[in-house]
């Protein structure tokens, strides 16, 4: 029963960093991306593919999934900096339709279909911290870096210029703003931390395939972020635990068969972004 | 003569088969506030947009300080001294006024604040004039998109005073403003004249630039007809039956 919590608030914390990750884009710099699980998705096959090879520590697995995440973020860069509104979300999709299919075709690389297995337990400092309390907190940790770092740059002069962006790029440019240079640091940023969050990821689940970074876990990312409050430090990490503790919240009721579950848990989430956009646009944690 | 800043000679756009400005020639002296004045559709804001680099000239020239600012970004002029605003505000509506007015004047850097925290206190302090000078000091805390229309107008000029820049093009600053508050921001501009800002201003209210203009430009269908003092072109007969709407034939 404490295994399966913490596999629950392990999970938690790691979509918390991936959610927060993507409110860079969305909440912050107005960048509507429906491509995250893509960079979420390259920072676990790096991480993975590093620990297989190289050596099985986290925390350079993780900063090996951010730097590889980051610099693939260009090929984001390339359709935001080009287009705005609608046509950046039909782009971003292209670009999740292109991962997706990348993902499932380079064998050498992400193992094709049957994906990238026996990923060393996590080390960190040659200590084994692969238990479900240890990694745990390892992922506690890494969220509460994240939290601070987004917390920290949105505070500073390149926050305050990512928010001018998204509430009007115009004006922004026309005070100074580079509105090119700025969105594509800040989808270095907000790419780099969703790597971070797929390595863990793929430490926890010591197995990584394509089935985990498909559109549907884009917008997971997205209804995370949207559900929690976009723009705000904490409404992530609130969508995350919403979202995910639902399904587990639901096994627990005795008259819901286990095979509706699925079903009964589409239903709640369906109601609950309704309900939510209805009476509270800007999420649990945002701002009236 | 007063001292040329910002010159422009035949510049043009053409919007398909569209000339929306046509060779336009206009100079913009120091401390001098210069109006344009014509139609909707005439070509002020378009002109405007060229200035500032936000469409770009099919031909003509424009120089800054005798230097081609043509073909730069827009945040580029913008470091160069020539602040804008928008006939629709365009404000950052969801920061808080004091956010508004730093975001304006501060570079955006990365992980660090530019110049450290003297600089920034510096900036705070160019924000707290701008905010007292517009009458929003109180406000500063405040969320721009719950601003009244008045003091949305303010916040516009104060993210403008704030830059310190040399030029000021303002697009209808002081449109659907009450009498009261257009005597306050009349002042404001005038004040800033006489710190030697200049001034280019698209104003449809006459009274607005009898007040403030020293010279106006009057343009129709992307050509400049006239530029005089106000005197001059607000009397003659042609120009105000095109500005009404009895376009000559």
């Amino acid at each position: 029963m404490i295994n399966y919590l913490f596999s629950i608030l392990t999970l938690v914390m790691i979509y918390g960093i991936a959610a927060s990750s993507l409110n860079v884009l969305v909440g912050y710099a107005g960048i509507f991306s429906v491509a995250h699980a893509i960079f979420f998705g390259i920072g676990a096959y790096a991480g993975a593919q590093f620990s297989l090879l190289v050596s099985s520590d986290i925390l350079l697995s993780c900063l090996v999934g951010a730097a590889t995440a980051g610099v693939f973020s260009l090929l984001l860069a390339i359709p935001a900096l080009r287009v705005r509104g609608e046509y950046f979300v039909a782009a971003a999709l292209g670009l999740q339709m292109v991962g997706v299919t990348v993902f499932s075709e380079a064998h050498a690389l992400t193992g094709g279909h049957g994906g990238l297995v026996g990923i060393p337990p996590a080390t960190l400092l040659g200590m084994d911290v692969s238990s479900p309390g240890l990694f745990l907190l390892v992922c506690a940790v890494m969220l509460a870096i994240i939290l601070y770092l987004v917390r920290r740059l949105m505070r500073l002069s390149f926050g305050r210029a990512l928010m001018s962006i998204r509430d009007n790029e115009t004006a922004a440019e026309s005070f100074g703003k580079n509105v090119p240079k700025l969105k594509t640091l800040a989808m270095f940023v907000g790419c780099a931390f969703a790597g971070v969050a797929g390595t863990l990821f793929a430490y926890n689940m010591m197995f990584v395939n394509v089935e985990s970074f498909t559109f549907e876990q884009s917008i997971l990312m997205l209804a995370m972020v949207v559900i929690g409050g976009v723009g705000t430090l904490s409404g992530p990490l609130i969508g995350a635990i919403v979202l995910l503790s639902l399904p587990a919240l639901l096994s627990f009721i005795p008259f819901i068969p286990p095979t509706e579950i699925g079903t009964v848990q589409q239903f709640i989430y369906g109601a609950l972004m309704t309900l939510l956009m209805i009476f509270r646009p800007s999420g649990i944690a945002g701002k009236l | 003569m007063s001292n040329v800043l910002l010159s422009m000679r035949g510049l043009s756009i053409n919007f398909g088969g569209l000339a929306a400005v046509q060779s336009v020639d206009m100079d913009l002296q120091e401390g001098i506030v210069t109006a344009l004045a014509g139609p909707n559709g005439a070509g002020k804001t378009t002109l405007f947009n060229l200035i500032t680099g936000n469409l770009t000239a099919s031909s003509g020239r424009v120089t800054l300080r005798g230097k081609s600012i043509l073909g730069r970004r827009p945040h580029q002029i913008a470091s160069m001294g020539i602040a804008r605003s928008f006939q629709d505000l365009r404000l950052f509506t969801h920061m808080t006024v004091r956010d508004n007015v730093l975001v304006a004047i501060e570079p955006a850097s990365w992980l660090w604040q530019p110049g450290g925290r003297a600089a920034q206190r510096e900036r705070m302090d160019k924000v707290d004039d701008a905010l007292e000078r517009t009458g929003l000091t109180a406000l500063a805390d405040s969320r721009a998109i719950n601003l009244s229309y008045a003091e949305t107008k303010f916040l516009s000029l104060a993210r403008i005073i704030a830059t310190g820049s040399r030029i000021w093009l303002l697009d209808e600053p002081a449109s659907g403003l009450d009498v009261h508050s257009r005597t306050r921001f009349v002042s404001l501009l005038r004040e800033a004249t006489e710190r030697g800002v200049t001034i280019c201003l698209i104003e449809h209210n006459l009274d607005v630039m009898t007040e403030i203009a020293d010279r106006i430009a009057f343009l129709d269908r992307g050509k400049k007809l006239a530029e005089d003092v106000p005197e001059k072109v607000l009397r003659d007969p042609e120009l105000i039956a095109i500005y009404f709407g009895k376009s000559k034939q």
